[in-house]
């Protein structure tokens, strides 16, 4: 009994030094979002100052720079998932219900775009888009985010298609219906959670991506994510307003992952691992 | 019904490729010509090596990945075991132990600057602290520890995926079956290499394709940090692509480059998908 104890006391210690150096970091961004500017410059660091919402209002009210680029994060992120719901789904109930050839093939290939390196295909997009026109745009930012938001909606969501018993669909096509009345009034209302969890993780895909913004974006489509770059001058970095759009970028993706807590494993590994 | 998404995705890979086989072959420097200048046969190819940092950044991207890998993979078995041990309030430490990864890389990348930082940063003071020298051009500033500054930031970013994937997938082991060993007289190591591990391996295969793939790719965290310096130290092979073909713009060397990290890559998959991953779920 004694050592069971010993043992207990051992993992808490373990697991309370495990969430200090894990989430010690973000408590140290918010703690910088809220600090007067001159309190980043004392030494040694300190947690104790007075709090302010200098560096929020400065963000987002007077001059507001960032309230745009929170404005723009918000429509790349929606239009990139709105573009990819219908896609993804038709796909993977197609991938999930019907024998297709090569099935393996494609799914691989999907998982391939996921894992390649963005940058492959940014540069010829960065000069596609000038060439067409839409520089600068957030159609073009939505438009090559599909590269990542297909490939995994379809993933993720071909493994909740996969767990709707067949017999339910069987029984409708007995019964007279044909494909598409199946899929509107059976499979679609059956997939809701899975539709709306792979939304909100493409959403999260499509919000924390920074590298498409960098290279495709101007001044006026920029996003949150890119938008503390301006504050590093030459004449110093204004530590504060950064830890706020840190602060705004982050909270976002947080709240999703709370909410869908019980499908984050399952999202975290495109539908491959069933938490 | 696979076709709408089928011929989208095809047509955005498509192009990228066509681009990429084409302008490998031709030199073109965007800033002065909007369309490729002259064919040069192979010589881009060779600039690769010999004009940008080609072989430093693939020995970065290489070190970066296996490395990570490693440290996250051990470190994470590790909390998901003191997780998955039958005690109150863990599925609350667990629910706010991923926070870290749900945040945008290049956050994370603002975030380690600041902690990095040679005035007030956490870190360079913790060092201190504990009288550990700093380097003279700070942790970010110097050739020895600047790449390992980078990779802490992405260790401390995806170790907690790990941990909670791992979590789920030993949650899942039967239970009765470690019972029955520790009947038999099995200690705690014993249970975890001999039961535990082995019904785990077929999630762990997944995701280490999945986590080596994103430190392989890495670019955020360089970016923000250290754009590749100081020298070449932290050049990898997505930041050197990115300098060459949007920076320097010079497009013939950027698809020559682009063909050989795509080479690279599915060298690399198609050696663990043979030895690694026979039978597993994303074979």
């Amino acid at each position: 009994m004694r050592k069971n104890t010993v043992k207990k006391i051992g993992i808490y210690l373990f697991l309370v030094l495990t969430l200090i150096l894990f989430l010690g970091p973000i408590v140290w961004i918010f703690a910088l979002s809220i600090r007067p500017p001159e309190s980043a410059f004392q030494y040694p660091p300190t947690l104790i100052f007075k709090p302010t919402l200098d560096a929020f209002h400065h963000v987002f009210v007077s001059p507001g720079i960032q309230l745009r680029q929170l404005f723009n994060s918000i429509i790349i992120s929606l239009g990139a998932v709105v573009i990819n719901l219908p896609l993804s789904f038709l796909a993977a109930y197609a991938l999930s219900r019907f024998p297709i050839k090569r099935k393996g093939l494609i799914m691989g290939w999907y998982l391939g775009l996921l894992m390649a390196p963005p940058v492959v295909f940014l540069i010829p997009y960065f000069i596609l888009m000038n060439n067409i026109g839409l520089s600068g745009t957030h159609l073009s930012i939505i438009l090559v985010l599909q590269l990542i938001t297909i490939p995994f909606s379809v993933w993720l969501l071909k493994s909740f298609i996969d767990d709707i018993p067949l017999e339910i669909e069987e029984a409708a096509q007995i019964d007279g219906a044909g494909t598409w009345k199946i899929l509107r009034s059976i499979t679609f209302p059956l997939c809701g959670p899975g539709i709306i969890v792979t939304t909100m993780f493409a959403f999260v895909f499509a919000w924390n991506n920074a590298i498409f913004p960098i290279v495709l974006s101007v001044q006026k489509t920029a996003t949150i994510q890119i938008g503390a770059f301006s504050y590093f001058g030459a004449s110093g970095v204004q530590w504060s307003v950064i830890g706020a759009i840190a602060v705004a970028a982050m909270v976002v993706p947080m709240i999703i992952f709370l909410v869908l807590d019980k499908f984050v494993v399952r999202g975290l590994t495109f539908g491959s691992v069933k938490g | 019904m696979l076709a709408p998404s089928f011929i989208l995705l095809f047509a955005l890979t498509l192009y990228p490729l066509i681009f990429a086989v084409r302008n490998a072959f031709f030199y073109w420097n965007l800033q002065t010509s909007p369309t490729p200048q002259m064919f040069v046969g192979l010589d881009n190819f060779k600039n690769a090596f010999t004009f940008t940092p080609f072989m430093a950044s693939l020995r970065n991207t290489l070190l970066i990945s296996f490395i990570g890998i490693i440290i996250e993979i051990t470190i994470g078995l590790f909390i998901a075991l003191a997780l998955s041990a039958k005690m109150p309030y863990l599925t609350f430490v667990r629910a706010l132990l991923i926070m870290p990864t749900t945040i945008a890389p290049i956050i994370v990348g603002f975030m380690f600057r600041y902690m990095y930082w040679d005035v007030t940063g956490l870190i360079p003071w913790l060092a201190k602290t504990l009288n550990i020298p700093e380097p003279g051009a700070g942790y970010l500033g110097s050739t020895a520890t600047a790449l390992p500054a980078i990779l802490l930031a992405d260790i401390w970013q995806w170790t907690p995926f790990f941990a909670i994937v791992l979590y789920a997938a030993i949650v899942s082991v039967d239970s009765e079956m470690i019972e029955a060993a520790r009947v038999d007289g099995a200690g705690g190591i014993r249970v975890v290499w001999s039961i535990i591990l082995p019904t785990i391996k077929p999630v762990v295969v997944v995701i280490v394709l999945l986590q080596f793939m994103k430190l392989f790719n890495l670019f955020d965290l360089v970016y923000v940090l250290t754009r590749g310096g100081p020298g070449d130290s932290t050049m990898t092979l997505s930041y050197s692509l990115f300098q060459q073909g949007l920076v320097n713009f010079n497009i013939g060397v950027a698809a020559a480059m682009t063909i050989m990290i795509v080479a690279i890559l599915n060298l690399l998959v198609f050696i663990y998908t043979k030895f690694v991953m026979k039978g597993s779920k994303l074979s």
